[in-house]
């Protein structure tokens, strides 16, 4: 058996085709290497140690701007030390909170607005416009006014979270409400189903993944919200910590809270994603 | 890799949802019926003009005024700034009192001699708003050419990817205002920090939808594209690229409003020209009709720069059926 | 009559192992295809036959056996040939670029390897369309053809392409029966205008008996070959045949073994394997 193929055409011309690719390894190690999972692991890890040594290193380096920035060596150390204070914590507690309880006011403003906005066309018609007429306004650029409207400073910051969020839920649970497919509909009518068993036993799940995507999104954009609120018009929380750290000058921390916050955003992005797989059983196939 | 899809879901309906509102036809519940529609009518003869005729445009805004859409829509907008003026302007509810009024702020905008300097016809106005759309569209475009050309890589070569994914994923959970003291930092003099603030917004985005979109092309058309004889390169071109254009452009319509949300809190922070920074200066001179003149340009050009792209997307994808399948 | 594209598939075999469980896709099959033969190849769904197209195709290895083409090795364990143009694939679902034209589509196989100047190209394209009575739909967007069309022209974008062996994966199960035999005899057209090898696998008996020289029938999973016989109607065919008594005397002959196949992966619950 040759490894080069040649191949006879119509014409009668000779052409070698493409050689064969070998692909068995008899190394296990080159082999679990070369799978996909290997492959990530390593040029991952690569990638990531060679960005934090020349950071490490951005002073000695001379690289330009870097070194302004304190090295990871002072991160670690500025993490020792915030994760000691109780303000840091209590920023955490005070940002979750907001972000609770903002995310929540979306949620139930938004589902059932949205639903039904998706149910009923005249509602759709007439509410519709104004809400894109509004959208478009960075929610951060409401700040003034809700400072302005609201009491308290809590409200307002939690006010702007409800905005940031409240317009992804809509959208999403429109979106879904809507795109249910017509069969389903007529199935279960015709099955004798009443408007309500409708309404709960069909319309609300077959909106569910949609709303779950809704919630996922938002609660990403509830983060940027209360981080920008705090940034701008608070006095408490992870958000204000990292403009106060900044100034005073003290970056190592402001680059602390950066990660803290990351954390944070993540850990609540998946609760909520852990949250939306468990109310949607069917949707998890092999 | 689940936040860029569920922002493209989200946008995707938002920008399906819009544009079904601009076709001036039938309401969300009979879109698949609608769809089916356009299939026996003939998309053929639509998609072989390349666009609509005026017939069809003169058609559809005869279906607009007939339908109930319009007079819907006329009444809600209606019934808002009934409400502002009500609450606001003439009884002055509660808090509502110290809100900015309606009739003052029509006025303001209107006015050739505003009392807080800013109206349709000061140049203080086109300033700021010059100075915010310089940045929004320096820092697209460059979050645009970059963020395109790295999904793409990142999609096409497995070891591009495995290089670039961790730390991706790593910066992205951060808010993109934390970053800005490390921007004012790295970055120098006043413009380029916010400028850079808007580009990251942007670029995040950008790669990640970039990246699905080419995740999302089907595998048959590699394979056939593979039987067809054609070479990495040329699947690069005539596959990757095409096939990848409807996330990219969603992507992009994401990006665009992810541009404006950053500027404007990067110009609060630290700005001193913009839309913005004006908003917050209104505040804090406690000019509030400007303020609202302020917020509702923002929206204007959000809305303009977005529905931009959206435009362009559409001109670009023309062989796509009327009924935006598969996004 | 051109004497190349004869397949020799031995022994071929192909086992999945995903996540431990192992899954004989294709078991011990046999078969030699000559030059210029419609060979057609018949299975109930997740038989196997897709898996062995892939495989000529070079989309997919062997785990056993081997495939020689013109004598010259084709695939074997650990080994395979890459895709090429000496052997296109017309796809199950279609995979008409959908951002370009049918022309493009259709020419961009020779266009793209040199082969041929664009002018020729388009030319040749054009003939081809016109024998399938495609006139005029090239400069379209393949969304706006109806799924006979689509198919039409996926088989011609193929044949452009001058391969070796056409291979066909069920490419009319989306059509309706009519449509489906309408561009049946079209491809016989197209075949009879420019003879090739053509491998072409379906689930549908009639089809078979009505477009091949030869029937092979394919169990159930694990897929091996039950039976292959000769259909000595003569060419060029067209669907009068259908009811013709020689035809009917091959569907009964066959139609027994592949009720019982069918049967069988009924009551197994086999699902498509791709």
């Amino acid at each position: 058996m040759t490894d080069q193929s040649v191949i006879i055409t119509k014409s009668g011309e000779r052409r070698s085709a493409q050689p064969m690719r070998q692909l068995t390894s008899s190394n296990r190690f080159i082999r679990w290497l070369k799978s996909l999972w290997g492959l990530n692991l390593l040029l991952g890890t690569i990638s990531i140690g060679t960005i934090l040594l020349f950071w490490e290193f951005a002073a000695t380096l001379g690289i330009p701007g870097l070194k302004d920035v304190p090295p990871p060596s002072a991160v670690i150390a500025a993490a020792n030390d915030l994760l000691v204070s109780p303000q840091y914590w209590n920023g955490w507690l005070l940002s979750f909170e907001r972000i609770g309880i903002g995310f929540l006011l979306a949620q139930l403003v938004g589902i059932p607005l949205g639903l039904a906005m998706a149910m009923s066309r005249p509602t759709f018609g007439t509410i519709f416009p104004i809400i894109e007429l509004l959208r478009p306004i960075p929610p951060v650029a409401w700040i003034p006014i809700s400072i302005v409207f609201w009491p308290t400073r809590e409200q307002s910051v939690i006010f702007i979270v409800f905005l940031g969020a409240f317009w992804i839920v809509l959208l999403n649970t429109i979106g879904g409400a809507s795109n249910i497919d017509r069969v389903y509909k007529r199935a279960a009518l015709s099955l004798g189903s009443q408007p309500r068993d409708l309404f709960w036993k069909i319309i609300l799940p077959a909106t569910i993944p949609s709303i779950v995507t809704g919630m996922a999104v938002g609660m990403g954009i509830s983060w940027e919200m209360v981080v920008a609120s705090e940034m701008i018009a608070g006095d408490t929380g992870l958000g204000y910590l990292l403009w106060q750290s900044f100034q005073i000058g003290a970056i190592a921390h402001v680059i602390v809270c950066m990660i803290s916050i990351g954390i944070a955003g993540y850990l609540s992005s998946a609760l909520i994603r852990a949250i939306g797989g468990f109310a949607t059983p069917w949707l998890r196939l092999h | 890799m689940d936040s860029p899809m569920f922002t493209i879901v989200s946008d995707a309906f938002a920008s399906a949802v819009a544009y079904r509102l601009d076709r001036g036809g039938e309401s969300p519940g009979r879109w698949n019926i609608r769809g089916v529609r356009e299939m026996e009518a003939g998309r053929s003869t639509a998609m072989q003009s390349g666009g609509r005729s005026r017939v069809q445009y003169g058609v559809r805004l005869k279906r607009l005024v007939k339908s109930p859409r319009l007079y819907q829509a006329v009444f809600g907008i209606g019934l808002f700034f009934i409400l502002w003026y009500l609450f606001v302007d003439f009884f002055g509810i509660w808090r509502f009192a110290k809100l900015p009024k309606l009739v003052e702020s029509v006025k303001e905008w209107l006015s050739t001699d505003p009392v807080f300097g800013v109206s349709l016809f000061t140049a203080e106005y086109y300033k700021h708003i010059w100075a915010s759309l310089v940045r929004v569209f320096s820092a697209f475009a460059i979050a645009t050419v970059l963020g395109i050309t790295i999904g793409i890589l990142m999609g096409w070569r497995r070891i591009f990817f495995a290089l670039t994914f961790p730390i991706l994923e790593t910066l992205r959970p951060i808010p993109i205002l934390a970053w800005i003291p490390l921007a004012i930092i790295l970055l120098p003099g006043r413009e380029l920090p916010i400028i850079g603030l808007t580009f990251l917004a942007a670029f995040f985005v950008t790669i990640l939808n970039t990246l699905l979109g080419v995740r999302a092309i089907d595998k048959v058309y590699f394979r056939a594209a593979e039987s067809l004889g054609m070479s990495q390169w040329q699947q690069l071109w005539h596959v990757i690229v095409p096939g990848a254009l409807p996330y990219i452009f969603v992507g992009l319509q994401i990006a665009m409003g992810a541009c404006w949300f950053s500027l404007v809190a990067a110009e609060i922070l630290s700005g001193s020209a913009g839309l913005g920074y004006k908003v917050w200066e209104t505040y804090y001179y406690v000019q509030y009709p400007t303020m609202v003149i302020t917020m509702a340009t923002l929206g204007f050009f959000g809305y303009v720069s977005s529905a931009i792209v959206r435009i362009t997307g559409n001109r670009l994808m023309r062989w796509r059926s009327e009924m935006l399948a598969g996004v | 009559m051109e004497n190349t594209g004869a397949l020799s598939i031995r022994n071929a075999g192909k086992i999945y192992d995903p996540e431990g469980i192992h899954v004989v896709a294709v078991d011990d099959v046999s078969l030699e295809i000559e030059a210029g033969e419609f060979f057609v190849l018949v299975g109930p769904s997740g038989c196997g036959k897709t898996t062995l197209l892939n495989v000529i195709a070079g989309f997919d290895q062997l785990t056993s056996g081997a495939i020689n083409m013109d004598g010259t090795p084709l695939a074997s364990p650990g080994k395979r040939l890459r895709p090429g143009p000496d052997r296109t694939v017309v796809f199950q679902q279609g995979a008409l670029f959908p951002w370009k034209s049918v022309l493009w589509n259709i020419t961009c196989g020779p266009v793209k390897q040199g082969r041929i100047s664009v002018e020729a190209a388009k030319k040749q394209a054009r003939e081809f369309l016109a024998r399938v009575g495609l006139h005029g739909i090239e400069d379209q967007y393949p969304e706006a053809l109806s799924g006979g069309q689509k198919r039409r022209v996926e088989i011609i974008r193929a044949l452009m392409n001058d391969p070796t062996i056409l291979l066909l994966d069920e490419p009319f199960r989306a059509l309706d029966a009519l449509t489906k035999s309408v561009v049946q005899e079209h491809l016989l057209e197209l075949y009879d205008f420019s003879p090739k090898t053509v491998f072409f696998i379906t689930h549908d008996l009639e089809e078979a008996i009505f477009l091949g020289d030869r029937v092979a029938i394919m169990t159930t999973r694990p897929g091996s070959i039950k039976k292959v016989v000769r259909v000595d109607i003569p060419r060029p065919r067209d669907h009068r045949i259908l009811t013709s008594s020689r035809f009917l005397k091959l569907k009964a002959e066959l139609g027994e073994a592949i009720h019982d196949e069918a049967q069988k992966a009924f009551e197994a619950g086999e699902r498509e394997l791709a």
